[in-house]
């Protein structure tokens, strides 16, 4: 009854009809940007990836089938460039989750601090990965950089260490400029999340005995748990395609210590000019992001079950 | 009792004293690098090639964002003859790419909340055929990897005669934009009370007139977001941006910085300028921004 009451309310059947085209008029100008550069270009990057497109041999690009896709499999820096990126993943994403749950239950208390720190966390995200590559590479330069200074006067160091130019250093650099750059992000969100945390669910763990690090483990954590789910999701692909950073802070180096994997496509297809390797690894890239995604959303929900 | 009130106390100082140490630990790993930063801006060339490097600047000056500006040489560069290579000329294009940046993110921002408040009352209020299919391509097409994109890109923007424009920028950014904007709002829309917009439709307004006077002036906060968002991924964009420019007409702040950082021979002093100068605007932003933020977040996210 009521939802009869509630469909005559809304607008009849004569205006329906104004109404869906309505929708279609508002959804059009979306609809097409992103059609337009959307179809087409998978069309075609599909058509490279299948094809011998060097761009220093323009006359000469036969269909190739699988060539491309089994010569990138086949090459030596798919395999370090997919370990890089793995080392990177492994140590930035877990890194910029912390850091995002702590700052969030940081942010969430009510003191003075918290209020300051929620407007200067903003600022890293804020800014192009660009310059966070470039601050950070600026920090950790070999001969003037600040970090060298200040751990010398310290007394932590007696010798300026070339943090770039050694391969373990320069990997952790890069982890952690990115968590510099990705960890304000994930805690805005999470304490976004803690925010709907309902109150009464801490007082009914503190009447059940449980104070601080269980209410954390019982309410906090499992309400986190969506949350959490898509950031490490997002994170996840962000390392993954991690490029800026590793183009103004190492160019891939020292030797190839940090050439991600999106870096390895950066340079088949800008520097070697080899489109068809290009296009073939993106989508190599893309399929296995699409597994690990998959992975995740079916380890995240058998945990759900228990 | 008293007891009872002295432990009290005592763990309410220690909580206070771990808040304001975590603070103050998270507070210099967020501000010190950009701090450093201004801080290099201000000394010359000279102090910050100089062994160990000063941690504070010895004669602070503004002759670097002088030089950048009215491409007067600063006098640091004049005290050891051999290091003039170092002046980056290119750092003094920083002004005309921060105002290119600053054209290209809000022009974004702005259609992107046009376009993406319009789609997203729809696809939130309105029954329609191909809906979840359209709604549905619109977030896949996300999945697309940038690189496999790229050259197709290129050939696009290069066959409409648009390369190097600020048209072809904001479009391609559009694409990047627009589906999250759509998603974002409708899970905000779906949120607010139907009751209102009901009555609304009722006393004769059509759907355009009830999402102008009554949904988005409820929705504010999540528009802010979705601005600053599509504003923000605009305004860091580097890839494409490198791609589809090629001259000062359009380059936009990530490209000229990068080139001007990635050469050896750069100007310290130089670089620290440009990333001030480029965080000036994503900074003011941020904070115009930073309640509405939060606050529409916590409406998407609590409902999804």
């Amino acid at each position: 009854m009521a939802g009869q009451v509630r469909r005559r309310a809304a607008p009849g059947q004569a205006s329906s009809h104004r109404e869906r085209t309505y929708a279609y008029l508002t959804l059009l100008p979306a609809l097409l940007i992103v059609a337009g550069f959307t179809v087409y270009p998978l069309v075609y990057s599909v058509y490279l990836s299948l094809h011998r497109e060097i761009l220093t041999d323009p006359l000469n690009h036969p269909f190739t089938g699988l060539t491309n896709y089994a010569q990138v499999l086949g090459s030596y820096y798919l395999v370090s460039s997919t370990l890089s990126t793995i080392i990177f993943a492994a140590l930035a994403v877990p890194a910029v989750l912390a850091f995002g749950l702590a700052v969030a239950l940081l942010l969430n208390q009510s003191f003075a601090g918290s209020a300051f720190l929620r407007v200067v966390i903003l600022l890293p995200w804020a800014m192009p990965a660009v310059i966070s590559g470039i601050v950070w590479r600026w920090i950790f330069n070999g001969d003037y950089g600040v970090l060298n200074n200040l751990l010398s006067s310290l007394g932590i160091i007696h010798q300026y260490i070339p943090w770039l130019s050694t391969p373990a250093t320069a990997r952790a650099g890069l982890v952690v400029a990115q968590v510099w750059r990705e960890g304000p992000l994930a805690a805005i969100f999470l304490l976004a999340a803690l925010q709907t945390i309902p109150r009464e669910l801490y007082s009914a763990a503190k009447v059940d005995g449980g104070g601080g690090w269980s209410a954390f483990r019982h309410v906090t954590l499992p309400m986190l748990r969506p949350t959490l789910s898509i950031v490490l999701i997002y994170e996840t692909i962000v390392a993954v395609v991690t490029f800026d950073l590793v183009y103004v802070m190492t160019g891939g180096g020292p030797g190839d210590a940090t050439s991600l994997i999106s870096w390895y496509a950066y340079t088949e297809v800008f520097k070697f000019v080899n489109l068809g390797h290009g296009a073939a690894l993106a989508f190599l890239i893309a399929a296995a992001l699409v597994v690990v995604i998959l992975i995740y959303l079916r380890a995240l929900r058998s945990e759900e079950l228990y | 009792m008293t007891g009872v009130r002295a432990r009290l106390s005592r763990q309410h100082l220690i909580r206070t004293l771990g808040l304001w140490g975590a603070t103050a630990l998270v507070g210099l790993f967020v501000l010190g690098p950009i701090l450093w930063m201004v801080d290099s801006s201000l000394q010359g060339e000279n102090e910050l090639l100089s062994r160990p490097s000063h941690i504070l600047p010895v004669n602070p000056s503004f002759d670097n964002y002088n030089y950048i500006f009215t491409g007067e040489i600063p006098r640091s560069f004049a005290v050891r003859g051999a290091i003039r290579s170092r002046i980056s000329q290119e750092a003094r294009q920083i002004p005309q790419a921060l105002e290119n940046s600053v054209i290209v993110a809000l022009g974004v921002t702005l259609i992107n909340l046009l376009l993406g408040s319009l789609a997203a009352y729809s696809f939130a209020r309105i029954r329609f055929r191909g809906k979840g299919l359209t709604f549905n391509f619109l977030l896949g097409s996300r999945l697309l990897p940038a690189m496999a994109i790229a050259i197709p890109y290129y050939t696009i923007i290069n066959g409409l005669g648009q390369l190097d424009t600020y048209t072809a920028l904001i479009v391609v950014y559009l694409t990047f934009t627009l589906p999250f904007t759509v998603w974002f709002l409708r899970e905000y829309f779906l949120l607010l009370p139907k009751e209102t917009e009901d009555a609304a439709l009722i006393d004769g307004c059509n759907r355009f007139q009830t999402l102008v006077h009554i949904v988005l002036p409820l929705a504010a906060p999540a528009m802010v977001a979705a601005g600053a968002f599509a504003f923000m991924a605009s305004y860091n964009e580097f890839l494409f941006a490198l791609l589809l420019t090629q001259t000062i007409n359009s380059q936009t702040l990530p490209v000229i910085i990068a080139s001007v950082a990635v050469n050896p021979d750069a100007s310290f002093a130089l670089i620290s300028v440009s990333v001030v100068l480029a965080m000036v605007p994503p900074l003011l932003f941020a904070i115009g921004i930073r309640r509405y933020l939060t606050r529409g977040l916590v409406g998407a996210i609590g409902h999804a």
